[in-house]
């Protein structure tokens, strides 16, 4: 597991940082995000938080290596889930990968909440896990294939090299030396 | 504004977040001022939600329709699932910071 965290403030009001969330993207200093689609939407009618889920689709080329072993392609989706809270004043944004998850997750949080009326403090986190139950499952399933393959392969083998011996034989008894 | 992941929804995804932005730009402020008593909160939250509701409600069932085809075509509806069933993310996460919780 790998942590990720940075903390600074914003110089605006939490209200001016919170609308400016949902004008982000598209961003020419963020342009690996391409796409952002809302899949849901609530504003609660007694606390009066909005919760929104969004899928983010990202652009990103990823290491050859990455590609190779993984599969996956230049189109990475993210989930995300905020909440807006006007009472609290704070704001979070969570993200988890979709693509690549069943090998990996990177799980972010993101939080405004105001410092001063002026100000406002980001304090983002993330945590980038590889899945080792999965690995080790995938690892354990290859070791199998791989057991069954060299047992076949050594009782073919047997049999072909059984054969030759016995054709070379035959082929010696008749022929006059 | 940016694009929907399908083209065809794009049009409708920025008429949905226009509606939206209009709207939570005029919530958001009276909305943090409204929070000093629970019933005045509630007041104001109930009517700005059906506000909301009667404003981009319409455009919203489009729009919503159209990317859940989108959201099909991809692949993304199973990974959508399991990511969901993993982490629901149904109430807003506890805030480490906030006074009267251990750190």
């Amino acid at each position: 597991m790998h942590f990720f965290s940075q903390a600074f403030n914003y110089d605006h009001s939490w209200s001016h940082v919170v609308i400016g969330m949902w004008h982000k993207y598209p961003n020419p200093k963020c342009s690996h995000v391409v796409s952002i689609d809302v899949l849901d939407r609530s504003v609660d009618p007694k606390t009066g938080i909005i919760r929104t889920e969004r899928v983010l689709g990202c652009k990103q080329k990823a290491p050859g290596w990455i590609v190779k072993l993984f599969g996956g392609s230049e189109d990475a989706f993210v989930r995300e889930i905020s909440f807006v809270d006007p009472a609290t004043q704070n704001a979070t944004i969570t993200s988890v990968n979709l693509s690549l998850s069943q090998f990996a997750t990177c799980f972010e949080q993101i939080r405004y909440s105001p410092v001063s009326p002026h100000r406002t403090a980001f304090i983002q986190t993330a945590e980038i896990q590889a899945r080792m139950a999965l690995w080790r499952s995938a690892a354990d399933g290859l070791e199998k294939w791989l057991v069954q393959r060299f047992e076949q392969n050594a009782h073919l083998g047997k049999l072909g090299f059984t054969d030759v011996l016995q054709t070379l034989g035959e082929e010696r008894q008749h022929s006059p030396s | 504004m940016s694009a929907s992941v399908s083209p065809e929804c794009t049009p409708l995804k920025h008429e949905y977040d226009s509606c939206f932005n209009a709207w939570f730009e005029g919530y958001l402020e009276p909305a943090v001022a409204a929070s000093a008593s629970s019933k005045e909160r509630e007041a104001y939250s109930t009517k700005k939600a059906e506000e909301f509701q009667q404003k981009c409600g319409k455009i919203w069932e489009s729009y919503r329709l159209c990317v859940q085809k989108a959201v099909k075509e991809k692949g993304l509806d199973k990974l959508l699932q399991q990511a969901r069933e993993e982490h629901p993310l149904t109430e807003p996460p506890p805030n480490p910071t906030q006074p009267g919780q251990s750190s």
